[in-house]
């Protein structure tokens, strides 16, 4: 299950979605607005996407999770649009036999989204709009 | 959305040329101050050739000292040779999750 969209989600309905009996660990991560950065106050975020481009990537993050980690389902939710502080971003849950597996097949697409699919992300600031860029954070906007 | 201007297509040296798509995002898209254009480049053009060419032409480009291509879609060896219709993509590194 992949979903890149605008609206917030259900993190229930997601994990009802993926849920089934060979499963013993739904193991979630969800990213959410912090409401400060780099010692500044964010206000807002707005986030980018090259949408085709990110769907296809994170299919091929799933599928490539699922084989290396042996887990049973992988689902990936990313928003994008304008989004409050303490709003959801984007949730990552894996469904798997045993929990060992549930972490490590979710920290693995944590950090593959982190390096390799297209959606950046903008804080908007009292001092300006920054792009946030791999682990940079300043061009401003 | 802002396009590039069309004009023939045969290039500057009478070669042969193909037209492709150019789609910028984030940053490098604030900083151009356009989404997307058609930019013509001579027939084998590759990734990386056309990647400089861009430098040439957007001088701004140059502040950027990491860039991720992709072509159609896909990220692809800068030996990439490009085809006629091909869209080419060009951002800075990402940061969602």
């Amino acid at each position: 299950m992949i979903v890149v969209t605008k609206e917030d989600f259900s993190v229930d309905e997601v994990l009802n979605d993926i849920r089934s009996k060979e499963m013993g660990a739904l193991v979630t991560f969800v990213g959410v607005v912090r409401g400060h950065s780099e010692g500044r106050a964010v206000e807002e975020i707005e986030i980018q996407v090259y949408e085709e481009m990110a769907k296809a990537q994170l299919e091929a993050i799933r599928r490539e999770a699922m084989e290396r980690y042996n887990v049973e389902e992988v689902a990936i939710v990313h928003r994008y649009g304008s989004l409050n502080v303490s709003e959801n971003i984007m949730m990552i849950a894996v469904g798997a036999g045993h929990r060992p597996e549930g972490f490590d097949a979710c920290r693995f697409v944590l950090e593959r989204i982190k390096e390799s699919v297209p959606i950046w992300k903008k804080e908007i600031t009292p001092e300006g709009d920054f792009w946030v860029e791999g682990e940079e954070h300043g061009r401003k906007s | 959305m802002l396009s590039g201007k069309r004009s023939s297509p045969v290039s500057r040296s009478g070669s042969e040329s193909m037209r492709v798509k150019v789609r910028y995002f984030a940053s490098i898209r604030d900083r151009l101050g356009m989404d997307q254009e058609e930019v013509e480049t001579p027939t084998g053009t590759t990734l990386s050739a056309l990647y400089e060419e861009l430098k040439a032409t957007h001088k701004d480009l140059h502040e950027w000292n990491r860039v991720l291509l992709a072509v159609n879609g896909e990220y692809m060896d800068p030996d990439q040779i490009l085809g006629e219709g091909d869209v080419v993509a060009v951002f800075p590194p990402v940061s969602g999750g």
